[in-house]
């Protein structure tokens, strides 16, 4: 009955102006699509789901030893101070109270005043943040320092490719040949 | 230009701002709504961190205290931090580390020291902050995107209030004579509930819009590392300032207590109210709490084997922009006097989530309107029946 369509629109055009004002729903598409990123970084900060996304094995270091993991298991992440990656430790049970710091570097440390980064956190859970450079050799090794209430001190290493994989890969795209 | 049109040009920028993302910012409004009272929505919901009274006498435990309760019921849990929350119907949140590696917030009685259970791990309180303030979009590298695109949201609100007080002719005058006629259809009701809930809101949305958008800008600045912060940088604990001790045996560490007492006579009319232990042998403790001004905290750092503080951050040391600046995220979030204030400014957020739906309809029913007039038009250029059919719809509008 309708004569309206004295000016014939196109189902498309008329689809656009009915719903041109609600398109914008689409945008919590984005969130949704975030949500099992989001509860899966809650749970890896809160220790649900362990030390970290990949755990690197135990480090013997002298009479004491800890669990290594990576944070992410992926190469480092850009940071104003250079390339940064995280790492995750576990005390060994007996050695809780026995261990005063635990410090990582890449390469064997000369004196405990060079042993790298130190870790924060409980001995049931810590973390340092690592600086990798970009001309890092792929079979470097990583070397993890304790030192004991009493100042001694104790050293012990696990090879880079084995603590993080995701690393070499990354070092070997940065242009780094073995 | 006239005067007609110029205002019609704003009431069509009024219109424009908001309109074609109106689901957006609706959902940013109200889930801000819901961050502002999620404490007490979790209060409501779980018994766990409620601050109950054993007895009506009951003194609440100092910080050493609730410590010793925790070692007590709990030896091989370690203690982080403790933070006596605002408003004293709220348990304590206290920072364990278990032996199996999970770190995570303990809600601990402030009477007993008990701990009467742990932060499920849906975490309602940081999940509404995250959808409303990054749209849940993680931080990779810097900020993130989503922190953005909500952050964004800032300017047009600011526009809409600017533009809304132009096109509202003499709207101080609803202040003395409020109106809201309901019996005259939506369309009236709507936009007389748009412009009285606008302008009792006036003050709320310039503070949301204007602390909306210094989160862009701290954003901004964030992304590009310039820092506007007087904070000093502290360095670890100097080797020779920690003690040496037998193996197997940790320095002593001075009491929780004493630290608190060492940091209030350093910081003169400092509530302390939080507790961060060290995180590690070569790491200081950190007491703060707030002071006179209450939308900011105060801080030391002392030497946990010596009571020596390293370094404070009072409200003294801040320059007169950082009093702006620091101030912006409490204004934002109305945390920063207790329950009183949130629910203010969660009323608030819930009359603003109803100013964009009223926005939205105003403009729906506006369109509809106009449409149904140029139906009319044509329906009377060909005398066509359905003008009788528009002439009706629009009494029902």
């Amino acid at each position: 009955m309708s004569k309206v369509a004295a000016v014939p629109a196109s189902p498309l055009r008329a689809f656009w102006r009915k719903w041109r004002f609600h398109i914008n729903v689409l945008l919590l598409l984005i969130p949704l699509g975030f949500m099992p990123k989001y509860f899966a970084d809650a749970a890896l900060f809160r220790g649900d789901t362990g030390l970290g996304e990949r755990v690197a094995g135990q480090v013997q270091v002298g009479p004491w030893s800890l669990t290594l993991a990576e944070f992410r298991n992926e190469g480092p992440s850009p940071d104003p101070a250079g390339p940064m990656k995280f790492f995750n430790a576990a005390l060994c049970d007996s050695c809780t109270e026995q261990v005063k710091a635990t410090y990582l570097r890449i390469g064997k440390p000369r004196s405990l005043r060079a042993a790298g980064v130190i870790f924060f956190g409980t001995p049931y859970r810590m973390g340092a943040a690592l600086p990798v450079p970009e001309r890092t050799p792929a079979d470097a090794e990583l070397w993890v320092t304790m030192e004991g209430w009493d100042g001694t001190m104790h050293q012990g290493s696990i090879p880079l490719s084995q603590a993080s994989p995701a690393t070499i890969a990354w070092l070997n795209k940065q242009g780094v040949k073995p | 230009m006239s005067k007609k049109s110029r205002s019609k040009l704003w009431f069509l920028v009024h219109s424009w701002l908001a309109l074609p993302i109106w689901f957006f910012v609706l959902i940013v409004c109200v889930t801000g709504t819901l961050a502002v009272v999620s404490q007490e929505i979790v209060w409501l919901a779980n018994p766990d961190i409620r601050a109950s009274k054993p007895s009506d006498d009951a003194e609440p435990l100092s910080f050493d205290q609730v410590i010793a309760a925790i070692r007590r019921d709990e030896p091989k849990a370690i203690v982080r931090s403790i933070i006596r929350p605002d408003e004293s119907h709220f348990a304590l949140t206290v920072g364990l580390s278990y032996p199996d590696g999970r770190t995570v917030e303990a809600y601990a009685n402030p009477y007993t020291g008990a701990i009467q259970g742990i932060s499920p791990s849906f975490n309602f309180q940081q999940f509404t902050r995250a959808l409303h303030g990054w749209w849940l979009v993680p931080f990779t590298n810097g900020y993130s995107w989503g922190w953005y695109l909500v952050s964004l949201l800032g300017l047009p609100l600011l526009a809409s209030l600017v533009t809304g007080l132009v096109v509202y002719k003499r709207f101080w005058k609803g202040f003395l004579r409020p109106t809201l006629r309901i019996r005259h259809g939506a369309r009236i009701f709507w936009g007389d509930f748009h412009r009285l809930s606008g302008i009792w809101s006036i003050w709320f949305i310039a503070v949301i819009s204007i602390t909306g958008t210094w989160f862009l800008i701290q954003a901004i600045l964030g992304d590009n590392q310039i820092s506007i912060s007087s904070e000093p940088i502290v360095p670890v604990i100097a080797r020779d300032k920690v003690p040496l001790s037998a193996p197997g045996v940790p320095a002593p560490m001075i009491a929780l207590d004493e630290a608190i007492e060492i940091a209030t006579q350093r910081i003169p009319g400092l509530d302390a109210t939080f507790a961060f232990l060290p995180l590690n042998a070569y790491s200081h403790l950190q007491i703060g709490g707030r002071g006179w001004y209450p939308l900011m905290f105060q801080t030391a750092q002392l030497n946990p084997y010596n009571g020596e503080i390293a370094v404070s951050h009072l409200l003294s040391d801040r320059s007169t922009l950082e009093f702006v600046t620091e101030s912006m995220r409490p204004l934002h979030t109305g945390d920063f006097g207790g329950l009183w204030i949130k629910l203010i400014w969660a009323f608030f957020g819930l009359v603003l989530s109803m100013m964009v739906l009223s926005g939205l309809l105003i403009w729906t029913k506006r369109t509809a309107l106009a449409t149904l007039n140029a139906l009319k038009r044509e329906a009377k250029v060909q005398r066509a029946p359905i003008a009788k059919l528009a002439e009706t719809s629009e009494a029902h509008s």
